[in-house]
């Protein structure tokens, strides 16, 4: 947890000084040219992040530091807690520890994100929880903050 | 007094009866519950407490906490039913006999469970669910399969029962492999309302969790019957042997329901 927590600290330290470089550049742009204003850049988004179309539903996700990452599905909230979690993998690799994400759907499921092997994590337990959605939407239960 | 038998070895008489004492229960109360307060019980005590403490998952009181959860709805069946041996029966998922027949749990096992003993039109409706959905879902074998009994003797071959940090993170323990590879895997092997907060929803939860129970009685006659851990209350966000397991009534201790033989059920 602690390594997750300093990777996402660098990442977020390095993306907060490009977004702050880019302002700079954009005033002095307009006041050297005088021309139309730049347009307006929001902070520089995680590049992780998604919104797309899976099977059907409008998936959305959001990378934030400290694993408080947020998912919708066609609009609606899942909330995602983190859990340490041993993790055995049924190919009979060997057992470890690492730091999973779980939700009401996928209680019992913990899904691995970071920005090295898992950084298609969050997308996956998108794609996880439509399957056991099929035809219906998430209900507003699933939107409900709950501590592990 | 229950005598717990394997799905495989119920008569369809037995079969009917507990299908119905489940629905009965469904819309009567007894001893002061009725089934959606299970539900309940198990959405709220799944996350940790306000006071920061783990009942019922990812905690040393994963085994006690389901214990007394199955041994109070044995004994509200047994009420709505007027059936004193009322019993839940358990699921071996390492054997070929499922539980999803017509005459019994439904056979419907990929969506809407739309026909059968828990269907809608039969008056079972899900409670709570993070689904919009009013029928039963299930998934099953589309995220995983069983566990192999390969896997159960390797879990059963665990030596201490828990150790610290007592959260799902421990490797070497009977509580933590029993619950990531064996009770998590047929959560996800049934999927649907199984895969979720609100499993409860169903009734394949009791036969799953029956047959947990039973491998944990078969751990501890093998291991000793007095053997949880932790044995002090010294350690912060756990049940210790003697701290009452909310929220049930106060005394139901992990050592309170240690030996089966006084709880008024047993295993066949």
């Amino acid at each position: 947890m602690a390594d997750l927590n300093r990777r996402a600290a660098l990442r977020y330290g390095a993306a907060g000084a490009v977004a702050v470089v880019t302002a700079a550049v954009g005033i002095q742009s307009v006041a050297v040219s005088g021309s139309a204003a730049a347009p307006q850049r929001a902070p520089a988004a995680d590049p992780r992040d998604f919104d797309e179309v899976h099977k059907g539903k409008k998936i959305k996700g959001k990378h934030n530091a400290g694993g408080k990452h947020e998912l919708h599905i066609n609009g609606k909230k899942l909330e995602l807690s983190a859990i340490e979690t041993l993790f055995v993998p049924e190919d009979g690799s060997a057992p470890y520890v690492g730091v999973g994400f779980i939700s009401a759907l996928n209680h019992y499921d913990p899904v691995e994100i970071d920005d090295d092997r898992h950084k298609e994590g969050l997308k996956n337990l998108a794609k996880k929880v439509i399957e056991t959605l099929g035809e219906f939407e998430l209900s507003d239960e699933a939107a409900r903050a709950h501590h592990h | 007094m229950a005598v717990r038998k394997s799905v495989t070895a119920m008569t369809s008489a037995e079969k009917t009866a507990f299908a119905n004492a489940l629905r009965r229960f469904k819309t009567t109360s007894a001893n002061g519950r009725n089934y959606n307060w299970y539900i309940d019980q198990h959405v709220a005590f799944f996350s940790r407490t306000s006071d920061g403490i783990s009942f019922a998952h990812q905690s040393p009181s994963f085994l006690p906490w389901h214990r007394e959860y199955l041994r109070l709805l044995e004994i509200d069946l047994q009420a709505v039913s007027g059936n004193a041996n009322l019993f839940i029966p358990y699921w071996d998922w390492t054997g070929a006999a499922s539980p999803f027949t017509a005459d019994f749990l439904g056979s419907i096992t990929n969506g809407s469970v739309s026909t059968g003993n828990f269907s809608p039109p039969w008056g079972w409706t899900v409670y709570r669910s993070s689904i919009a959905t009013t029928s039963l879902q299930r998934r099953l074998g589309q995220s995983t399969s069983r566990p192999t009994a390969t896997t159960v003797n390797s879990v059963q071959a665990n030596t201490v029962y828990d150790q610290s940090p007592w959260n799902s993170s421990v490797s070497t323990g009977y509580r933590s492999r029993n619950e990531v590879q064996l009770h998590n895997r047929v959560h996800n092997y049934v999927g649907g309302h199984m895969g979720t907060r609100e499993a409860p929803n169903d009734p394949v939860f009791w036969l799953h969790h029956c047959n947990i129970d039973r491998l944990w009685w078969l751990w501890q006659r093998t291991r000793g019957i007095d053997t949880y851990q932790p044995r002090t209350g010294t350690t912060s966000g756990v049940v210790d042997n003697t701290e009452t397991m909310r929220p049930f009534a106060t005394g139901r201790t992990p050592a309170s329901v240690r030996d089966i033989s006084t709880l008024n059920y047993s295993y066949a």
